[in-house]
């Protein structure tokens, strides 16, 4: 499979928000082009391995991130820790927040942030009402 | 208040929200269930000034609707919510907090991440990838509520009646599991 040129990480729906959320949605597999790496993951793999900004994640077996001239990024996503899942007829890669985010919530009590539209589509995230107690509700209409 | 949506009929929710003041969002690809292990609706969860979550995923009624099924006092709830509020007063040590949600399996990880393709999918068009996504998620969680009631509508299949108690039934059997605290 060839990735088209210039792919970046796709957010198929609002609901996504890319920094905040750090759940992404990937058009055409799982395999990108080393170039291509940053804009799909936000990272880039140097000689000292994966690395964002000032933080670089050791690769123990490079071979292991490759499929021929190519990267996998689920196999990325698991040096991360952040869950992957492919349905390989459409294409579509799913790729789960970094498990400490969940971890924060559950072991050390850290609210995780999110932003998500409201009724009207306008975005508002849990911090924009930092400060306050917060009662959050899930429910739905199922 | 935060009111979340794990939905994507918005037209359902306003309905359900007419007249409410407190923000009320629409989680169409279950960010938030991915978040904080949520396995169904209604889940509470209170979150002080700090970010601090003080009480754990809660299976909390605002009403007795339910309480045929679920056996819990909505008003006994809805005190101890406004003590929450009123006097910092809490009925957990953080240390139960802590315990008291089972962490995601990988399977209901993957679960998640099938769901949303699935989601996706319908979305754009395309009902039988959706389909298939759906089933997998399904098959990896069978009983998150989250997962498996939630597609019912997206799949244009009733959430109530019999297909709601052939799912309640898979529950029971299954032993009621649920990320989080309930029958308190």
């Amino acid at each position: 499979m060839t990735a088209a040129p210039g792919r970046v990480a796709t957010v198929l729906s609002m609901g996504n928000d890319t920094t905040t959320n750090d759940v992404l949605l990937l058009e055409d597999g799982p395999l990108v082009d080393a170039d291509e790496l940053e804009a799909t993951l936000g990272w880039t793999l140097k000689p000292q391995g994966l690395c964002k900004d000032d933080a670089c994640v050791i690769v123990p077996d490079p071979e292991a991130i490759r499929s021929g001239d190519q990267l996998d990024v689920m196999a990325i996503a698991d040096l991360l820790d952040r869950p992957a899942a492919a349905d390989e007829k459409s294409g579509l890669v799913a790729i789960g927040a970094p498990r400490d985010r969940r971890r924060a919530a559950l072991r050390d009590l850290r609210a995780p942030d999110f932003v998500l539209p409201d009724l009207d589509g306008m975005p508002v995230a849990l911090s924009d009402h930092r400060s306050k107690k917060r009662l959050l509700v899930a429910f739905s209409s199922w | 208040m935060i009111a979340v949506a794990i939905d994507e009929d918005v037209e359902k929710v306003r309905g359900a929200a007419d007249g409410i003041t407190y923000p009320v969002l629409i989680d169409a690809d279950h960010v938030v269930t991915e978040l904080y292990a949520i396995s169904n609706v209604p889940t509470v969860v209170m979150i002080d000034e700090d970010d601090t979550i003080v009480h754990p995923n809660w299976s909390a009624f605002a009403s007795d609707t339910f309480r045929e099924i679920t056996g819990l006092d909505s008003a006994r709830q809805l005190d101890r919510i406004r003590r929450w509020v009123r006097d910092d007063e809490l009925h957990m040590s953080a240390e139960e907090v802590k315990s008291a949600v089972d962490d995601l399996t990988p399977d209901e990880e993957r679960a998640r991440l099938h769901f949303r393709i699935a989601a996706n999918l319908r979305r754009a068009g395309d009902p039988d990838g959706a389909a298939r996504n759906f089933d997998r998620a399904a098959e990896l969680a069978p009983h998150d509520w989250t997962i498996r009631r939630a597609a019912l509508p997206l799949q244009g299949k009733d959430p109530f009646g019999d297909n709601y108690f052939a799912l309640a039934a898979e529950f029971n059997e299954a032993g009621r599991p649920y990320h989080g605290v309930t029958g308190h």
